[in-house]
């Protein structure tokens, strides 16, 4: 290896990291901005009782003067408790929405009347927020993200449906999903799209004019359109293809012919709705650098020396081609967004469809565990493709001996 | 073209290899009943002491009828009778002189998956490891429950805490734990606590993948996708002293859908046979789609309604501590409107079923007088007699902005419930159109569920005035449960209160019969309680319910299963999609069909 191409890896290795550094935090802080915290359950029996026993109050707290009853005004309550607490060193301000919802699913609220209960509820919250790294701030729950993106686990779902489950074991469940559906259709959709755009180019007529504008209409449909029309005109009207899932309910996973066959089935419709959108953007790109490319001196110069059509064609394609890598590292990420939702259209069970269900469930973990794992796909796969560009095109190549 | 069939051969090869060789064989269709609308996401575990499984089909304990496929309660409660039938018990449980001490005899043929007997040693075991590691079970019943003993192999004795007095604090609540909590074998909770070190974190985060059952399905594969059981050909319960026969189906299968709108287009292609979701006119499924789809009656309400969406009046807010604005709202509100709206008409009206504490069922309709409250029930939509009420009580437009005040101020309320609740949406809509034509400025405020399911549960707000929740259904302990739940002050100062009267009303004499109700088994002393009660909450309206629904929403597709519970079949089975309480009599009865 040259020390030019050396040096221009070791470029790219260096933006690779710096971009996954800071996708690294993106994806810790953006879900985290949206949380808010809840009201503060203030269940701690010992302050409780310490407050009643200063004020002379009985368990009642908060509630206004009604019916002949005297309680105490809530907000007073709360001032009392929290300098009661204080004064006792054991003040917290428990108050994680999340947490909340998974302590009350072991904790019956029937248990609230007693300190019994109550102080297993504030022990029950205190082992959970521990468990998800959140009894340390948003430094200390930053650490413990990043540790266990190191340990491989991510940290632990925070959904009530998921709790304990780690959020790998979530995405493990999506991701080969995921991979098997999107990378087969960007790459078809690539290839048919340049050598649609190259035909365009070099026949024209017809293919210009009724298959460019029709391919520029279906790159403008956003993913989620293209995958809701060919639901509805292949799956409700003609059912044809299954409209949801990855394979009938009732199959078990196994490697057999009537299992793939199956899923083969059921990827039509998620599959070609991803690959129409890859046509049509590749399509308009590769017809213009096509016809850039015709016009050339060197294709001039190549008929004037009387080579075959075909030949010069190759070296057209093959010129105009190498912006398309490009453009395909570039649109790689757009690609898998509108590929996901594709899943999630589709109920298809990959990477989208989890990080949807998470985002409705206010699973933080699991949103930012699988948003990572997407970003790092998309980054590894634009890192090969400049890795692979400096190999066939011979101008970057030439570039590095500078 | 050849480089992209080796990518999609390859795809495909990755993902055979994934999903690895599983044993599992596919599920026969004519051997499965699918379920639908209980399980959403993977399964977790299936451990019954936690309520972390998400396996909802295996573990689903409530005193309304727990889901006994797997795990086994002492006794199946029937909302149809509001009895308790035994299940791992031996006949009727017996309480003592002051009913301090309820004993359960356990059923000698009743054996566990590793064939040994279940005896009274596991019921003491199962509340002695709850209690040692305070999860729900223990948390629940800590109040009403002092210990669980096991006096012989066969016989178990539940313990009450008892008052000051000396009387039992709710032997209702036993009754709850008989038909609630799933009973554990000893030597299984053993070998769990010894394997976490007695950490009951660490417990509760077991999967129990080893766990040993008395029911007639065990776990037979779960994934993301499918969660299935099979039937335990040596289940005990084929002895003539329970079943007399095995249930049914040989697999029991739920799929896993991304949304209800995905369950229901499956439900209606016949991938799921029983289905629990609200399903709006649920009748054109039959009437004009032509499906063999049926519900539990074949007319309206078409499902058994068992609980009552109830709006609550926020007593902290001035306006609504006048009994006679109250009144005037829930007077004034359409119900017929709601009914129609809201629940598409799967609701028995107020004339059908007049307002009181109870819900629509035989059992509980029985247990008031009605001729004694009859003046007092009101049917809605009664504008006019409505503002005669706020007239008479000088509550009066005084500056002729055509809205009414109190003391001066204008009186403006607001109507919430959750953001995409559409249901109820639409009931909270129709209580502020009521409140407009009584000159009451009533406006809808729908907060997202994460925000209202904190303030509503709060010991004291005064975010919303008008908010709509649910009082507990049919379970063993009703209608005690849900006159507590709309009328007593034992929850006023809970934060973090999911029990009732969210509102914060109180009122001594409500207090008095909600203690005295527990300890009276005299039906005649009992019916004086029931109505006076209910005389109470007509007349003060601390809260108004909306509509009746089904505590369990049930309508089967007859394309491969058909011999479901019906209305008036005379096997008096409750619609409990087969799985629940009583209702898993259900699986002894289904047929293919032909």
């Amino acid at each position: 290896m040259s020390k030019g191409t050396k040096k221009y890896f070791k470029k790219k290795i260096i933006w690779f990291l710096i971009t996954l550094v800071v996708a690294v935090l993106l994806n810790f802080f953006l879900p985290r901005l949206m949380r808010g915290p809840g009201t503060p359950m203030r269940f701690d029996p010992d302050i409780i009782n310490a407050v009643n026993e200063k004020y002379g109050y009985s368990r009642g707290v908060g509630v206004t003067e009604q019916e002949g009853k005297t309680y105490i005004d809530a907000d007073q309550w709360n001032v009392y408790y929290e300098q009661e607490g204080k004064a006792l060193g054991k003040y917290k301000d428990r108050n994680d929405v999340s947490i909340i919802a998974l302590v009350n699913k072991n904790i019956s609220s029937e248990a609230m009347k007693t300190d019994e209960g109550l102080r297993a509820w504030c022990a029950s919250y205190d082992a959970i927020e521990k468990d998800l790294g959140r009894d340390g701030g948003m430094l200390g729950e930053l650490w413990h993200f990043i540790e266990h993106i190191f340990d491989g686990t991510f940290g632990k779902s925070t959904s009530t449906t998921r709790y304990p489950n780690t959020v790998a074991s979530i995405i493990s469940e999506g991701i080969v999903w995921t991979i098997c559906l999107q990378i087969p259709a960007i790459l078809l959709g690539w290839i048919l799209g340049n050598v649609l755009g190259a035909v365009a180019a070099y026949k024209r007529k017809f293919w210009d004019k009724a298959v460019m504008p029709a391919s520029l209409f279906i790159s403008a449909i956003p993913a989620f359109g293209s995958a809701v029309i060919l639901l509805v005109i292949f799956g409700v009207n003609l059912k044809w293809f299954p409209v949801n899932r990855a394979y009938d309910t009732g199959m078990i996973p196994a490697f057999t012919w009537k299992f793939i066959s199956n899923v083969l089935w059921h990827y039509q419709l998620p599959f070609w709705s991803i690959v129409l959108i890859a046509i049509g953007g590749q399509a308009v790109g590769m017809r213009s650098m096509s016809i850039y490319e015709l016009n050339a001196d060197y294709v001039k110069y190549s008929r004037f020396l009387g080579i075959k059509d075909g030949k010069i064609v190759r070296y057209v394609f093959r010129n105009a081609m190498l912006p398309q890598v490009t453009g395909l590292a570039m649109s790689i990420g757009t690609s898998i967004g509108g590929a996901l939702v594709a899943e999630t259209i589709f109920s298809y069970p990959g990477l989208g469809m989890k990080m949807y269900t998470a985002i409705s469930e206010n699973d933080y973990n699991t949103v930012s565990g699988t948003a990572l794992i997407i970003t790092i796909m998309v980054l590894i796969a634009a890192f090969l493709l400049d890795i692979i560009y400096a190999f066939i095109d011979p101008r970057v190549k030439a570039a590095q001996f500078d | 073209m050849k480089k992209i069939l080796a990518i999609l051969l390859a795809a495909v090869m990755l993902l055979g290899a994934a999903s690895a060789f599983a044993e599992a064989q596919d599920l026969p269709r004519n051997e499965t009943v699918y379920f639908g609308g209980q399980q959403w996401g993977s399964v977790v575990g299936c451990n019954p002491l936690s309520s972390d499984n998400n396996n909802a089909m295996a573990i689903a304990a409530n005193p309304r009828g727990s889901r006994t496929i797997m795990f086994e309660t002492l006794y199946m409660y029937n909302m149809l009778d509001g009895k308790l039938y035994p299940l791992l018990a031996d006949g009727d449980y017996t309480w003592n002189e002051d009913m301090t001490e309820c004993t359960v005899k356990i059923k000698s043929a009743a054996a566990w998956s590793d064939y040994t007997p279940v005896t009274a040693k596991d019921v003491a075991a199962t509340w002695n490891v709850s209690k040692a590691i305070t999860n729900n079970t223990y948390t629940s019943y800590a109040a009403y429950i002092e210990d669980v003993v096991a006096v012989d192999d066969a016989t178990v004795v539940i313990k009450c805490v008892k008052t000051a007095d000396g009387k039992p604090a709710n032997p209702l609540q036993v009754l709850q734990f008989l038909s609630g909590v799933y009973i554990c074998q000893e030597a299984w909770l053993n070998a769990v606590c010894e394997r976490n070190n007695n950490d009951p974190q660490a417990i509760m985060a077991d999967k129990g993948e080893d766990v040993v059952y008395s029911g007639p399905y065990g776990s037979y594969f779960a994934n993301d996708q499918l969660v299935a059981f099979v039937r335990n050909e040596d289940y005990w319960g084929q002895d003539a002293s329970m079943w007399g026969k095995l249930p049914v189906p040989k697999y029991i299968g739920h799929g896993i859908y991304a949304d209800n709108d995905a369950a229901l287009l499956a439900f209606k292609a016949g991938d799921i046979d029983c289905n629990q979701q609200f399903i709006a006119n649920v009748q054109n499924l039959w009437l004009e789609d032509k499906l063999p789809i049926s519900t539990y009656m074949t007319e309206a309400p078409y499902g058994l309604c068992a609980t009552m969406p109830t709006a609550w009046y926020n007593m902290e807010t001035p306006a609504l501590q006048v009994k006679e604005i109250r009144k005037a709202i829930a007077m004034a509100v359409d119900y017929d409107n709601i009914i129609a709206n809201a629940m598409t008409n799967q609701s028995p009206s107020f004339a059908d079923v007049p307002r009181s504490l109870m819900n629509p069922t035989d059992g509980e309709q029985a247990m008031y007088d009605h001729d004694a409250v009859k003046d007092l029930q009101w049917v809605g939509n009664d504008i006019e007699g409505a503002k005669a009420l706020l007239d008479a009580a000088g509550i009066v437009d005084t500056d002729g902005d055509g809205w009414r005040e109190l003391n001066g101020e204008k009186i403006s309320l607001n109507a919430c419930c959750p953001n995409g609740w559409t249901d109820w949406q639409a009931a909270m809509q129709i209580v502020s159109e009521a409140g407009k034509n009584i000159g009451l400025d009533i406006e809808t405020y729908y907060p997202e569920w994460s925000v209202y399911q904190t303030v509503f549960t709060k010991a004291s707000q005064t975010e919303y005035d008008i908010f709509m929740y649910s009082p507990p259904g049919a379970q063993p302990a009703s209608p005690w449960a849900r006159v507590r739940a709309f009328m007593s002050s034992d929850f006023l100062g809970a934060d973090n209160n999911w029990n009732g009267n969210w509102g914060h009303w109180s009122n001594e004499r409500a207090d008095e019969i909600i203690a005295a109700i527990p300890l009276t088994s005299d039906p005649e002393e009992l019916k004086a309680l029931y109505t006076e009660a209910t005389k109470l909450y007509l007349d003060e309206v601390p809260s108004f319910s909306l509509m009746y629904r089904p505590e369990q929403f049930h309508a089967v597709n007859e394309s491969v299963w058909t011999g479901y519970p019906v209305a008036g079949d005379g096997n008096n089975i409750p619609p409990a999609n087969l799985t629940d309480g009583y209702g898993i009599a259900a699986l002894y009865y289904l047929r293919n069909v032909d």
